[in-house]
């Protein structure tokens, strides 16, 4: 499968080497990387695999990307016209090539491990940014490859053979376009960045991103399904040409392309625009190899530099015990040990890398889910709005329980570090309870990153349905404080930031996901049920508030017998 | 005098690969032992039983008559460990870090902070105690490193290549710190390479090869009326000092013809 793909990738070796890369360099080093792949896999998203089930894993994967490349193919199938079809289609699969580059594959690029193996050979900067390139778009295309095949038959069956055929022409476009233009935008970074800032700023790229995907995403189903449905609702061809706004995304050119086997495109005079599926991607790349790939390896020799000075002056260096992390933890923990696991949780979650990758775009989409919920109804003016929304008291439920998506979240990456090796520190102290550490992890998670916007919620909600809905607050608070707490004594029993981000969580992952996604909708609903029987959510808050406790418990008194650990040789 | 530490029939194995093969020791208090051997020797696993991080072998360990097993907490509030590479919490500053391995020792806020600020200021890092660490050199990560493991005030410091990254006046400032940690009474188990400050600090030298004891006693001991080195005991008894021969071959690998 590898060769296959290199040697896809080596075919226009031709344009390669007129952009100044050593094709025999290039050819080398993405063959070792390949294989280096093979030994251990890049994690693509939360997927995890041990050796044992890494076979099992990659056909697991197939499958996965299987069954979303048939949800994306739905448009095609719902939509009479196939170029409107088409954009929606290919709309989807951008945004998740893209989002899968930003979050899962941009550490290819910026990669400065081959530091000490690659920068000191006589390799040129154009092959080696061509090859972090072509190694990112092997990836993308083993993805794409088993997502487009729905397509491929729906095209197929509906257009002929020869529509199925000339497919993967668009499909590679589609692979180079988002390949090349988020390349760009990194090395622009990389560019205009001092290197040893750059890990901070692609970080807040990365995160501004996620949210503008979430953010874009939400914005491009309401005007891409108005499309749809207008096109549903009549069964006629859609009037494309009222979207005049259309013919700046790539999707459509791309689907416009099509045209050019016998589909015209709607949009008057716009079949040109087919060429710029081809002329796009092709300039990215020029201009990311000729402009911004010269001192690409000086710049990634300065990433990861030694920055601090020894000896600087003293002054200003004071006892500092009145640090707010330090106040919180020895107020809310009873041991040392908890403290310990409080105040590492507490400064690790606002600087690690990845914690932040995975759960501050949750942070940043709270206030667009918050706004979405509050102006699902018809109305403009605010006034209507609010009449509204006090003659809803679902929405409640709705408001209080949304953000336990983002403890979850938290929970879930407060155990990665990139630094796990690091945690041998809890095996050599004498902590005799590992769970207390962990216990003290959860509550600085529960006050820092879901107690404020909770808080901000319960006002919201106190001030719109009246203050006797503090019983409601109070039941949401606990069970959303109960489900974390089952959550980390069924799944999460890792000490803080000690795992590497490939850990296996185990084959019934896929039931302890679901079961993460049913619980707090369960107690929402359990909630919505009594939401008019005051006695009722009483009753409730008493039986979860004995459950939390006895589940707090259970997982503070973790033993390191049952602690799942990692291994640190 | 009652030994502080003692192994007996040590024994540990991974997978079917047997790496410390029944090694049987007493150290007494108040010594700097060097521990060296070459790689894959069984250096780093006898450090890790030491310091309480593994745990599944066979034999017995005791520290201050106390089995290991058996009072695993108890015995490692008396340990100080510092392992080789720096690996620590380095988006942390040394401040914010050590108050997290003083919690772990369950050290109160203002023992923490006067220990650190003191200990850093004798490493001239006072100055950087409010920096991410994740800018230092790794000299200095290793001087945060051994303030974290000294922290606790241990009876017994483990040291796993405690000089590795360390310039040259800094190492001569650890040598001078064994010395003081020796007249405090401290037992240092100080396992290392660096045959030539081995040689120099320790009162004791332990050579291990393949998982076994192949020599045990004084520098004077070891040479046994010989002018030997350290360096040159330690070739004879782990490589038969072949290593010359090894060195010439390679050199001529480079002649084509």
């Amino acid at each position: 499968m590898n060769k296959f793909f290199l040697k896809l990738v080596m075919l226009p070796s031709g344009i390669w080497r007129g952009m100044g890369a050593d094709i025999g360099q290039l050819e080398a080093i993405l063959d070792i990387r390949l294989k280096l792949d093979d030994r251990k896999p890049i994690p693509i998203g939360r997927q995890r695999a041990s050796k044992k089930d890494r076979k099992n894993g990659v056909w697991m994967n197939m499958f996965i990307s299987l069954i979303m490349g048939a949800v994306y193919m739905t448009p095609v199938l719902a939509i009479k016209d196939r170029i409107t079809g088409l954009t929606v289609s290919f709309t989807l699969f951008l945004s998740i090539l893209t989002l899968m580059l930003i979050t899962d594959f941009s550490s290819i690029l910026y990669d400065t491990r081959d530091k000490y193996i690659i920068v000191p050979r006589p390799v040129n900067d154009s092959t080696i940014v061509l090859s972090r390139i072509l190694h990112v778009s092997i990836y993308l295309l083993r993805v794409m490859l088993p997502m487009s095949l729905p397509l491929w038959i729906v095209l197929g069956m509906k257009d002929g053979w020869l529509s199925a055929v000339i497919f993967i022409i668009p499909v590679l476009l589609m692979v180079c376009i988002a390949v090349f233009l988020v390349n760009s935008i990194y090395l622009l970074l990389l560019k205009l960045a001092k290197p040893e800032r750059f890990n901070d700023i692609i970080n807040y790229f990365q995160i501004a991103f996620s949210v503008l995907f979430f953010g874009s995403t939400m914005f491009m189903n309401t005007m891409l399904s108005r499309i749809s449905s207008d096109s549903m609702i009549d069964n006629s061809v859609v009037d494309i040409a009222k979207y005049g706004w259309i013919r700046f995304l790539p999707s459509y050119w791309l689907a416009s392309f099509w045209s050019l086997i016998g589909f015209p495109a709607k949009l008057p005079g716009t079949q040109w625009l087919s060429i710029l599926a081809v002329v796009f991607p092709l300039v990215c790349l020029w201009v990311l190899i000729k402009y911004l790939a010269p001192q690409f390896a000086r710049k990634i020799s300065g990433i990861d530099v030694v920055a601090a000075a020894e000896h600087t002056p003293v002054a200003g260096v004071k006892a500092r015990n009145s640090k707010l992390y330090l106040k919180l933890a020895n107020l809310l923990n009873k041991n040392d040990t908890a403290k310990a696991g409080f105040i590492i949780a507490w400064l690790q979650t606002s600087r690690s890398r990845s914690f932040k990758m995975k759960v501050y775009p949750m942070v940043a989409f709270m206030p667009i889910y918050f706004t979405s919920i509050i102006l699902q109804s018809e109305h403009t003016s605010i006034a209507d709005i609010w009449s509204t929304l006090v003659n809803k008291p679902n929405v409640i439920i709705f408001l209080l329980y949304f953000n336990s998506i983002l403890l979850m979240q938290g929970i879930t990456y407060l155990a990665i570090s990139d630094q796990y090796r690091s945690s041998w520190v809890y095996y050599s102290a004498p902590v005799d309870t590992p769970g207390q550490v962990i216990s003290g992890a959860i509550k600085a998670l529960w006050i820092k990153f879901f107690l404020p916007i909770f808080t901000f919620l319960a006002i919201f909600v106190m001030s719109v349905w009246g203050v006797h809905t503090i019983v409601d607050v109070v039941l949401a608070l606990v069970n959303i404080t109960l489900f974390a707490a089952c959550m980390v004594r069924v799944t999460f029993r890792y000490l803080p930031f000690s795992m590497q981000e490939n850990i296996n969580l185990g084959s019934n992952r896929v039931i302890k996901s679901f079961i993460a996604m049913v619980v707090p909708g369960a107690l929402g609903f359990g909630h919505y049920l009594a939401i008019d029987l005051l006695w009722l959510k009483l009753l409730f808050l008493v039986l979860s508030s004995i459950l939390l406790w006895l589940v707090w418990d259970s997982f503070t008194n973790t033993s390191w017998d049952t602690i799942k650990k990692n291994e640190l040789e | 005098m009652e030994p502080i530490i003692t192994i007996d029939r040590l024994t540990k194995y991974y997978g079917d690969k047997q790496v410390l093969k029944y090694i049987s020791l007493d150290i007494y208090p108040g010594q700097i032992i060097g521990y060296i051997g070459p790689n894959g020797a069984g250096k780093s696993t006898t450090v890790k039983i030491l310091a309480g991080i593994i745990q599944d072998y066979e034999g017995k360990v005791t520290v201050a008559g106390k089995d290991l097993k058996e009072n695993v907490m108890e015995v490692k509030k008396m340990i100080g460990y510092i392992p080789e590479l720096a690996e620590l919490y380095d988006l942390l500053t040394p401040r914010e870090y050590l108050s997290f391995i003083g919690k772990l020792y369950h050290l109160s806020d203002s023992v923490i902070e006067e220990r650190s600020r003191k200990m850093l200021d004798s490493f001239g890092l006072l100055g950087n105690i409010d920096q991410r660490m994740d800018s230092f050199s790794k000299g200095m990560r290793q001087k945060v490193l051994l303030t974290s493991g000294l922290l606790h005030n241990p009876s017994v410091v483990i040291l796993d290549e405690p000089l590795s990254g360390l310039d040259a006046n800094a190492v001569i400032m650890v040598k001078e710190l064994l010395q003081v940690l020796k007249q405090e009474g401290k037992t240092i188990f100080y396992s290392s390479h660096m045959m030539d400050v081995v040689e120099k600090v320790s009162d004791r030298i332990i050579l291990i090869d393949k998982g076994n004891i192949v020599a045990n006693g004084t520098i004077e001991e070891l040479r046994q009326n010989t002018n030997d080195s350290l360096e040159q005991i330690f070739s004879k008894l782990t490589s038969g000092g072949g290593y010359s021969h090894s060195a010439d071959d390679f050199a001529n690998a480079l002649n084509d013809k």
